[in-house]
């Protein structure tokens, strides 16, 4: 607080760095609303969190290991061995006899402890075998992309219970044209009225795991050893945190959430298949990037991850909704990473 | 600092729910022309599309072309568009047969027409009472199987009606693909003195079509005809034909006039290609969303136009070359 007070005459120039990201968005909207009107309005904001769902994950996936100075190559193919799975699972227990929910869940439920398997590997090549990152992930991508061909032999998976489409394309709440709600079901109106779907069900889904795992990087003492192990791993050592155990859990976690955008993937596609993920690499990377993260390990937040993916949300979005070709995302995505970069290094420490 | 930011995203909110978005006084119709995937099949069925609706007066918008085949790619796309609406009539080449049930029925109950080009939701028949595929006004596509069959009767007389012969295809799951086989088996036994020796799925990796071509030609050498149901598969049969010397004893069909396989009849690579009717499918689906919209008129659940096939003879044709894509 008194440090405040000695800084003020830099105060405003540093906020505006600190937050360059949140004023972005913001002239980002404005710009897009000037644009087309159809933009402004409470189901585009929630059309661009429900198709980033996916990528939203994985930048927090890709956020855990990066912190700690490593990288996460198999994020993508872990997640398309994700929706291969469970997929397949859910087909399975439907075909066993269990109620359609039941599959579903039990489907789902399952492919989340498997899905700790890829990390737990991961975790173990860097942390015991000392294993660059790069190439112990790499290697992941490669097992998770053969395993799902190998299971899938081209063909996509088919014949899931329709129930799964409508969890993945429904939404929390329904407001009818008179005012009566109904959750999970929308309901029957006649055509052409206007109902008001309010959270989809996905990213109702997604957030309440990526808000449990901000508290635990944020609140809690693994979160702040992760910040350590990254920001200097022999002192970390010394100060007696048990480097190789965190740094397993660390990619465990990345490749659960991995798994999630897996699930997500399902519940919206009513398939599997083992590339679904492998284009969206890269957009996690570059939110975590965008988000203030340092490559070097030792900074990053959930919560700027989460407003760095949400930028390439929008102009994905946001390009479509205004006519323009999204090739422009690409172009945009770049420049933008490179300008946080600069920023950063312009003002340094603007997180943790 | 935090508060400041709060009150900014508030009153962000608060303007989000307040302005309203007023409806635009339509004169004109307006379609979208949501294509499967960038590819000249789908160009050349837009300029289909274009064509018919500068003749009718209507306007269209014409989505962005997904980059690859797949839900993933074309659903974003289209709920983009939808949100930005103002089109009153939808065609679209859904890119899964479940996957795409919801974002369509959700376009449907804000009131706007579809018509599906190419391929379909479900089995394609919108005519089954309690499905949840049924809402859509009509399927526009070609009949796979018929064309299976009608490649079998011309492959039949290029090599005299009798002899063995071979189908490359590319993979079991696609229903397009299936429904050429199944033709084309059934075509081939039509002919007593034909014999279809074998299938193979190359799941459209030319190499794999190759190899396994090569096979078929060591255990069966005296195959007189391949059909490779779309370029990979075909480009693949030709190389294991070329490899095993067997040129000109093997007569060769395939499906689709792109350029390269047109390219390919010229070259002989191939001596038989059928030819879709993209262009025609984007023509009628103007048509019957236009008819349906301003007279009422009962559309036909299914519409299936006819095929062109090109050969040696007739691919200089004049008459022909409408029938390439590009």
């Amino acid at each position: 607080m008194h440090a405040d007070s000695v800084n003020k005459t830099s105060s405003l120039q540093e906020r505006l760095g600190r937050n360059w990201i949140a004023i972005f968005i913001v002239l980002l909207v404005v710009l897009f609303s000037v644009s087309a009107r159809a933009f402004f309005s409470v189901d585009t904001a929630q059309l661009i969190f429900f198709n980033g769902t996916e990528v939203f994950l994985l930048a927090i996936a890709e956020l855990f290991v990066i912190i700690t100075g490593g990288i996460d190559l198999s994020v993508g193919f872990v997640m398309g061995f994700s929706t291969v799975v469970s997929s397949k699972l859910i087909v399975m227990f439907a075909g066993m006899g269990l109620s359609p929910l039941a599959s579903i869940l039990a489907g789902s439920i399952v492919m989340m402890i498997i899905g700790l398997l890829p990390g737990l590997v991961n975790g173990w090549l860097v942390a015991y075998l000392r294993v660059p990152a790069f190439i112990a992930t790499f290697s992941m991508l490669g097992v998770t992309h053969g395993i799902s061909e190998l299971m899938t032999q081209g063909i996509p998976t088919k014949n899931l219970p329709s129930l799964a489409g409508i969890i993945g394309n429904g939404s929390f709440l329904y407001i009818a044209p008179n005012g009566a709600l109904s959750f999970f079901a929308r309901p029957q109106v006649a055509r052409g009225q206007t109902v008001i779907a309010i959270l989809p069900n996905m990213v109702v889904f997604a957030f309440a795991f990526i808000l449990l795992f901000a508290f635990i990087l944020g609140k809690m003492k693994f979160g702040r050893h992760l910040y350590a192990i990254g920001g200097n791993i022999d002192a970390a050592i010394r100060s007696g945190i048990n480097v190789k155990r965190d740094l397993i859990k660390a990619y465990v976690i990345s490749s659960f959430f991995a798994t999630l955008a897996g699930l997500s993937y399902v519940m919206k596609y009513i398939t599997g298949k083992p590339d679904a993920g492998a284009n969206m690499l890269l957009e996690a990377i570059a939110a975590v990037v965008i988000g203030g993260a340092s490559m070097a390990g030792g900074s990053g937040t959930v919560g700027r991850t989460i407003l760095g993916a949400l930028v390439i949300a929008i102009l994905e979005t946001g390009l479509r909704i205004i006519g323009m070709q999204t090739f422009m995302t690409y172009i945009l995505v770049g420049a933008i990473l490179i300008l946080a970069v600069i920023i950063d290094q312009v003002f340094p420490n603007r997180n943790r | 600092m935090k508060k400041r930011y709060s009150a900014v995203l508030a009153i962000l909110l608060i303007l989000l729910t307040v302005v309203p978005a007023f409806g635009q006084t339509k004169k004109q119709l307006t379609f979208l022309f949501m294509p499967g995937v960038q590819d000249p099949f789908y160009t050349t069925m837009e300029k289909g599309v274009r064509a018919k609706a500068k003749e009718l007066g209507v306007n269209i918008i014409v989505a962005e072309y997904p980059k690859a085949w797949g839900p993933e790619y074309q659903v974003p796309i289209l709920q983009a568009y939808a949100q930005r609406g103002g089109f009153d009539g939808l065609l679209i080449a859904p890119t899964s047969v479940d996957a795409l049930k919801a974002p369509l029925k959700a376009i449907y109950d804000k009131g706007i027409e579809i018509i599906t080009v190419d391929t379909f939701l479900g089995d394609g028949d919108y005519s089954k009472p309690n499905t949840d595929y049924n809402f859509p006004l009509s399927y526009i596509g070609s009949d796979n199987e018929l064309g299976g069959k009608m490649i079998a009767e011309h492959l039949a007389k290029l090599v005299g009606e009798k002899g063995k012969v071979f189908c490359e295809a590319t993979n079991p799951d696609v229903s397009s693909v299936a429904g050429r086989v199944k033709g084309f088996t059934e075509g081939v036994a039509e002919f007593p003195n034909m014999k279809l020796v074998g299938v193979e799925w190359c799941l459209d990796v030319q190499q794999k079509a190759q190899e396994q071509t090569l096979a078929a030609l060591q255990r069966d050498k005296d195959i007189v005809g391949i059909f490779g149901t779309n370029v990979f598969s075909a480009q693949g049969a030709n190389q294991a034909v070329v490899n095993a010397g067997l040129v000109g004893a093997i007569k060769i069909a395939s499906w689709d006039a792109t350029i390269t396989n047109i390219d390919n009849l010229k070259k002989g690579v191939v001596d038989l290609v059928l030819a879709q009717k993209p262009a025609e499918m984007g023509s009628l689906g103007v048509e019957w969303l236009y008819k349906y919209l301003t007279q009422k008129v009962q559309v036909p659940k299914k519409v299936i136009p006819g095929f062109e096939f090109f050969t040696k003879d007739n691919v200089n044709d004049p008459k022909m070359q409408q029938y390439i894509y590009q």
